[in-house]
């Protein structure tokens, strides 16, 4: 009986040696999708690590050359200048970019990282206490701050800090709002998730058998539950940038206010913006993607009708677009491997 | 075989320890095969007849009255939790640090006053500090203010919404029912996409596109709201009477709707293409926003237990998908759009500012920010929240009334 299975303690689960990394792999190779999304989110990491080395010294503000600047034809890309030059800053977009990658990627991560922790916990927590008063008081605070456009409720929060102490008010305190200004909706859906789990019988057995609530929480309903937050991170990437964005594009084109402002103009090079007020950002030359992409699409358009300065808005729009989508699609795939473990 | 011998003892003595419990209950009786001739069923002198108290004291309200009152009384407590976030937010930090103008409700009168101002109609008036512009300048109540701007964006609202409608249904339906991974996938990538895009420059972008011919066909700009533009009007020899100003007009505020009662065809072409550009422009945004959460539902329609069972009847996929899923899900996706109102509002905010049409919501919103006027934002949130409350009422109503079992029902 060579081939007879190890019988186990309970005498009933024959025993299996764990598979290793590389046999789990082979099993179940990552999609496609997950592999490009993990290498884009690579290039993203190295293209921040390298700008900390390169711009050392400079990682804070875009260098202004005024003989860049030309205000009737701006210099579009060439090999110089592979993704043209930011009229107004008079700044090489490629090194603009590329300068403000780790503050984006920071950014980025920062708000996930709130939003996530405070979404996970709380909708996991609602949803194993249904019912209860965490429950009560998690899902009514969420409906309600939910019913609120996220950028509108962000903004006005912002605003309200910058009105108490402006000079207080940066990057990190609009990273800490919009974190939490976001977690309603991924609580939402996690509790939604939660609920249903936390009624399966394998959690009745657990809850039977005298398993306490952090423990049931942590061990059965968080990691079952990891589904809907998986598919809400790329989505919760979208509002940061429009209001990075929408602000600085609205003050420098759409405002009359903000063209009176300008009046009279101030010495060239006069296309420099103006920071919006309650802007975060530090400063009028601070890189970063959806600042470059609100004036980039100010700037932009020969107005009326013409599509000549393409450069201007396209390359900060696919460095936006293009961190969420390796987001989105890394997610999928760890969703996908995730239900194939099944 | 002691062990067997002992368990099955238990299990008999339970089962009469059961029975003797549940003795009388009316379900269990109905369920024995020969109910007892004199039963608490038939014996009028049966004391659990007269006395029991499950079928002498009927409930007041149903089930159903119950959750709605429930749900009916939420909605003012999370109005007035709205209102304290905005209250700590906003009018806190005006009142630490500037002098109150009087437009502003709350400040140095407390949250209860403030309360009492916005369910009481007294909203307050527009107080811009800097860069005056349009009506606003004229210091007058948002009330007012607000019935010159909502017409707008209601006819911009209805002709976006049954695009939206009629794009995230079949679109949502096929994807979550198609088993082929690559549609699914693909579906996927371009929402992604266009929920990545911000809606402001995908507006400028199609504003751009379409100038040229839209002015050598109308001799008019795209943008500039839902009517011509100043310069169309002026080279006409001016507005007509029922135009007011900042473009409102008159008599209903509709700009389609007042242009086809004054027989003012061109106006009312003008009007009309301007609103289906702009509508088409919010309704593809929207859709990406809702295709996310539609999908899963679709998903799991399809593998609902009479589906399946009408599949292995020999019932064709494009009737077990036009005929049966799609009316499964229309619950749940009036659920989804009851809960994704506030994202279709910012998207159409968002449209309405980059076809630069100054008399709108979204118009207001960048230039109160900008203008550090603040008075706007309570009464403004406070009505998109009855509106998204309000909404999610209903929904949630009907859909439970539709199907009990479903995530309303929960």
């Amino acid at each position: 009986m060579t081939g007879a299975p190890v019988v186990g303690p309970a005498g009933m689960v024959p025993a299996q040696p764990r598979p290793t990394l590389r046999e789990r792999w082979a099993r179940r190779p990552p999609s496609l999708g997950f592999l490009v999304g993990a290498g884009m989110l690579v290039v993203y990491v190295i293209a921040a690590l390298s700008a900390l080395v390169v711009f050392r010294g400079s990682l804070d503000h875009l260098p202004e050359n005024l003989t860049w600047v030309p205000l009737e034809n701006p210099v579009g890309p060439s090999v110089a200048h592979p993704f043209g030059i930011m009229a107004g800053f008079g700044t090489d977009l490629f090194d603009a970019i590329w300068k403000a990658t780790p503050w984006d990627l920071g950014i980025v991560a920062s708000i996930l990282a709130i939003d996530v922790f405070l979404g996970f916990f709380l909708g996991a927590i609602a949803g194993l206490d249904e019912g209860g008063p965490v429950d009560a008081v998690v899902t009514f605070t969420g409906d309600s701050l939910a019913s609120i456009p996220t950028f509108l409720l962000a903004v006005v929060v912002f605003a309200g800090l910058f009105i108490v102490a402006p000079s207080a008010v940066g990057l990190p305190v609009f990273v800490v709002v919009f974190g939490i200004i976001l977690w309603p909706t991924m609580a939402r859906t996690v509790r939604e998730r939660a609920r249903i789990i936390a009624h399966q019988p394998y959690v009745e057995a657990a809850r039977a058998s005298g398993a306490s609530f952090p423990r049931l929480l942590v061990r059965h309903v968080m990691p079952n539950s990891v589904g809907p937050v998986l598919a809400q991170v790329p989505l919760d990437v979208a509002p940061i940038f429009f209001v990075l964005s929408a602000f600085p594009w609205f003050w420098d084109c759409q405002y009359p206010g903000g063209e009176q402002l300008h009046y009279p103009p101030p010495p060239l090079p006069y296309l420099i913006p103006l920071l919006p007020p309650f802007s975060p950002l530090p400063s009028n030359s601070f890189p970063e993607w959806g600042y470059l992409l609100g004036f980039g699409t100010c700037e932009g358009f020969s107005f009326p009708g013409g599509f000549d300065y393409w450069w201007m808005y396209l390359y900060p729009l696919l460095a936006i677009v293009g961190l969420g989508l390796a987001l989105g699609l890394l997610c999928d795939g760890i969703e996908r491997w995730r239900q194939f473990d099944r | 075989m002691p062990r067997l011998g002992r368990s099955t003892e238990t299990l008999v003595v339970s089962r009469r320890r059961l029975d003797a419990h549940v003795e009388g209950h009316p379900v269990t009786a109905s369920l024995q095969e020969a109910p007892p001739t004199s039963g608490p069923r038939t014996d009028p002198s049966h004391p659990s007849v007269e006395t029991s108290p499950q079928e002498s004291r009927r409930p007041l309200l149903s089930g159903y009255a119950q959750y709605a009152l429930r749900r009916l009384l939420l909605v003012p407590a999370q109005l007035v939790f709205i209102l304290l976030v905005l209250y700590l937010v906003i009018d806190v930090p005006i009142s630490l640090t500037q002098n109150p103008p009087e437009s502003l409700f709350g400040i140095n009168r407390g949250f209860f006053q403030m309360v009492f101002n916005i369910f009481t109609g007294n909203w307050g008036t527009t107080s811009y500090t800097v860069g005056e512009t349009g009506f606003l300048k004229l210091q007058l109540p948002w009330t007012q203010v607000f019935a010159y701007y909502i017409p707008t964006s209601v006819q911009l609202a209805m002709f976006a919404l049954p695009i939206a409608a009629a794009l995230a249904y079949p679109v949502s339906l096929l994807a979550g029912w198609s088993r082929r991974p690559g549609l699914d996938a693909s579906a996927r990538f371009v929402t992604l996409t266009a929920a990545l895009l911000p809606v402001f420059v995908v507006g400028t972008l199609v504003l751009n596109a379409l100038f040229l011919g839209y002015l050598g066909y109308f001799q008019d700009v795209p943008s500039d709201g839902l009517i011509p533009g100043s310069a169309w009007f002026i080279v006409r020899g001016g507005y007509p009477s029922w135009i007011l100003y900042d473009f409102a007009t008159q008599p209903t505020g509709f700009p389609l709707v007042d242009a086809l009662l004054h027989h003012a065809w061109t106006i009312a072409a003008i009007s009309f293409t301007k609103t289906l550009i702009q509508a088409s422009v919010v309704a593809v945004a929207y859709v990406a926003i809702f295709f996310r959460h539609a999908r899963s539902i679709a998903r799991s329609v399809r593998e609902e237990v009479y589906i399946v069972g009408a599949r292995s009847r020999g019932i064709s996929e494009h009737t077990l998908l036009w005929r049966h899923a799609a009316r499964a899900v229309a619950p749940s996706f009036f659920l989804v759009f009851a809960l994704t109102i506030p994202e279709y509002l910012g998207v159409q905010f968002a449209v309405e500012l980059a076809f630069v049409d100054q008399s709108n919501f979204g118009y207001l919103i960048f230039a109160s920010l900008t203008a550090s006027d603040f008075s706007l934002f309570v009464p403004l949130v406070f009505l998109i929240a009855i509106l998204v409350l309000g909404w999610a009422l209903i929904v949630d109503l009907i859909a439970l009334r539709l199907d009990p079992r479903g995530p309303a029902g929960r």
